[in-house]
């Protein structure tokens, strides 16, 4: 029998073959695990990884707030919120394959692509922002969908797969555009980018939080997404238990594509101009933020547990200490040191979380 | 507990309102950023803190983006305004894509130049001061026709093609090797090898298999110049004649030594001394004249160009003096032309 639960955590996480009581004076305990409801909710929320993060941010802005010029100006925290918003959607993107123990590193190509197709839309074929948004991000999402379809059939790891899509989708981009740049789009895409709530919440924050509530829905309480993280957790007892893989795999790659190319149009609408360079060459820039953000909120890089919210957080903590940083005037050139420094912490800090809980019983 | 969190939000309250105070100051800080670590970049640290000196501007900071990437230099422009920097010297990380951020210097206070390469137009950058790069191509591929006798095969080893300057160099070449009716033809351009890597890979792998098909080498940016300069010491055959670009060491000894015929020199100290020193006039009540005689170029019709020399062996000891020159009279021209001052 399938059981895709909260562990006692409250992480989703795990997929187990059960073996049903034979007979009903069979204790449940012994068939099933511990329910996560013996512990209390302070325990699991303060062994959660979103918890150490917020309190991690929320120790970080207090020190720059305190000893740096400008931290808190109205500028910097709309700026800082911005770039929040733009790394958690690519990371969500990145975070919605790595839940099949899978990666796309094609997510900035498949961005730029859907940016580039965003921009010819509005400007070549003259279409309106309303149609040419959705058709954008379904072009990303079909551009998920060769990736998704290509693991699935050739059986090959999606490393190899979108790393070279990652080449196709970008290469083909540049020759249909001849890397020109489409920037007589509608006012309203740059408007989008500099509009503000309250002052300083910048409307692409404001999108990115929207898209995680909507992915935990997703994740929580649709059969789709319980089948995507079963299909990560653990893909033979998935299939046995009924979940067709392949096609939840194919989901995760086009769910990919799609919050790829919707971190595109975000790109966009804060340049004001679709731009080839947008993601720098190959759309590789982004890889970085890619991960980072998700791994640092606590997805597991084999797949199977998600942390929707985590990512969210994950970038906020990379974008404050960034800007932190760069106001104290360390070295630009430490900044990325330090960058993949945190990501290596993140893994081993997941590493040791996990054998502490596991020796524990409580996973 | 409670009273210690409440003393310790109070203090981080009144330090952030401290610097917040300090942080708006009102002399001209001027950054100087280019679009990523490049040896060509070098000179404007030198120039921002001799312009500090010479005309009393309150910094002139060479800050560097950590990598050539739109986003990263984008970060680091957001971070300087917020820093209280509020006039910018900016290479373009993207002749379009960089619009944005220039834009939100603007809003925010701010002024901007763009220095060295250009912003497409309509731009919110006051105006575009460098190299005409065009023109620095073509006089330097003349200069290596007169080299070669007026005949023969030219290979052009040329910059990153996502810098707007790249293509304007490229049609340059192929314009002075028209303009010989055929005697000159460019048989060969390789771009995008302005890094070490790339450029000692691909140079060295073309000479390797054609250097006897080849009579001249024009470079038009500066990581080729060193590695075709160095390549051409290695063959040890001064046979195929060589234009080089910039003042790197290598470049200026190899036309010492007779391997290179000359470099085209550009003015990039020039450039960041003479920026921040607009930048200040404009901040302190100085206007543009609305008549300033402006050169154009295929991204802009706001041009000034920054100079270009060739220099040979002659030369290659008392550049400087002619770049210097240079300077001297563009700045004479800035105040006379286009600078309007009451």
């Amino acid at each position: 029998m399938l059981h895709i639960r909260r562990n006692q955590i409250g992480e989703w996480d795990h997929v187990r073959i059960v073996r049903m009581p034979l007979t009903p004076k069979t204790p449940a305990s012994e068939a099933a695990p511990v329910s996560m409801d013996r512990w209390p909710v302070i325990q699991r929320l303060m062994f959660s990884s979103e918890f150490g993060l917020a309190l991690l941010i929320a120790l970080t802005f207090v020190i720059f707030a305190g000893v740096l010029p400008g931290f808190t100006s109205t500028f910097s925290l709309f700026t800082i919120g911005r770039q929040i918003g733009i790394d958690t959607m690519i990371g969500l993107a990145m975070m919605t394959v790595i839940v099949t123990g899978g990666l796309d590193l094609s997510v900035g190509a498949i961005g730029v692509c859907s940016a580039m197709a965003f921009g010819w839309l509005l400007e070549r074929a003259g279409m309106p922002l309303v149609v040419a948004v959705p058709i954008a991000v379904l072009f990303g999402a079909s551009l998920g969908f060769v990736n998704g379809a290509t693991v699935v059939r050739s059986g090959v790891h999606s490393f190899i797969i979108t790393l070279a899509g990652m080449s196709i989708f970008f290469g083909m981009m540049i020759f249909l555009t001849k890397a020109e740049a489409f920037r007589e789009l509608p006012l309203q895409v740059q408007g989008f980018g500099k509009w503000r709530f309250a002052g300083v919440i910048s409307s692409l924050l404001v999108v990115s939080v929207a898209t995680c509530a909507a992915l935990s829905i997703l994740y929580r309480f649709s059969s789709l997404g319980r089948r995507m993280l079963a299909a990560g957790a653990n893909p033979r007892a998935a299939e046995i238990s009924g979940v067709r893989t392949g096609r939840a795999i194919i989901n995760c790659h086009m769910l990919t594509g799609g919050l790829a190319a919707l971190a595109g149009l975000m790109v966009t609408a804060r340049t004001g101009a679709a731009v080839p360079s947008m993601a720098g060459q190959l759309g590789q820039d982004w890889l970085l933020p890619a991960f980072l953000a998700p791994v640092l909120g606590g997805t597991l890089l084999s797949g199977g547990r998600v942390a929707v919210f985590g990512t969210l957080l994950g970038a906020a903590l990379v974008n404050i200490i960034t800007s932190g940083l760069l106001l104290m005037r360390v070295g630009e050139f430490w900044i990325q040191a330090f960058l993949g420094f945190m990501l290596l912490t993140a893994v081993l800090a997941d590493r040791a979380r996990h054998v502490f809980l596991l020796r524990r019983g409580m996973i | 507990m409670k009273k210690t969190i409440l003393n310790l939000a109070l203090s981080a309250t009144v330090l952030a309102a401290a610097a917040g105070a300090a942080w708006a100051d009102t002399a001209t800080k001027v950054a100087l950023v280019p679009g990523g670590p490049h040896p060509y970049f070098a000179a404007w640290e030198k120039a921002g803190a001799d312009a500090v000196k010479d005309f009393k501007l309150g910094a002139g900071d060479y800050r560097v983006p950590q990598k050539w990437e739109l986003s990263e230099q984008s970060k680091l422009l957001e971070s300087l305004l917020t820093q209280g920097y509020n006039a910018f010297l900016i290479f373009p990380g993207d002749a379009v894509g960089t619009s944005a951020v220039v834009q939100e210097i603007v809003d925010n206070g701010g002024q901007a130049l763009a220095l060295a390469g250009c912003l497409k137009d309509p731009t919110p950058a006051l105006f575009c001061m460098g190299t005409d790069t065009g023109n620095s191509a073509y006089l330097g591929t003349k200069e290596l026709i007169k080299a070669m006798g007026g005949k023969g095969k030219i290979a052009h080893f040329t910059g990153f093609l996502v810098d707007p300057n790249t293509q304007l160099r490229i049609d340059a070449v192929k314009k002075a090797a028209d303009e010989t009716n055929g005697a000159v033809t460019v048989v060969q351009v390789i771009a995008d090898i302005d890094a070490p890597q790339p450029a000692e890979e691909k140079i060295n792998a073309y000479l390797a298999a054609n250097a006897a098909n080849v009579d001249g080498i024009i470079t038009t940016a500066w990581v080729p110049a060193v590695t075709a300069a160095n390549s051409l010491r290695k063959i040890g055959d001064k046979r195929i004649k060589m234009v080089g670009i910039d003042h790197d060491e290598v470049v200026l000894k190899a036309v010492k030594d007779g391997f290179v015929n000359g470099t085209m020199l550009q003015n990039p100290y020039g450039q960041g001394y003479i920026g921040s020193y607009v930048l200040d006039k404009l901040r302190t009540g100085c206007t543009l004249k609305a008549d300033a005689p402006w050169k154009s170029n295929a991204l802009t019709k706001k041009f000034i160009d920054s100079g270009t020399v060739f220099v040979d062996a002659t030369q290659a000891d008392t550049y400087v003096e002619a770049m210097r020159g240079i300077s001297k009279t563009l700045m004479a021209s800035i105040d006379k032309d286009f600078l309007n001052c009451k």
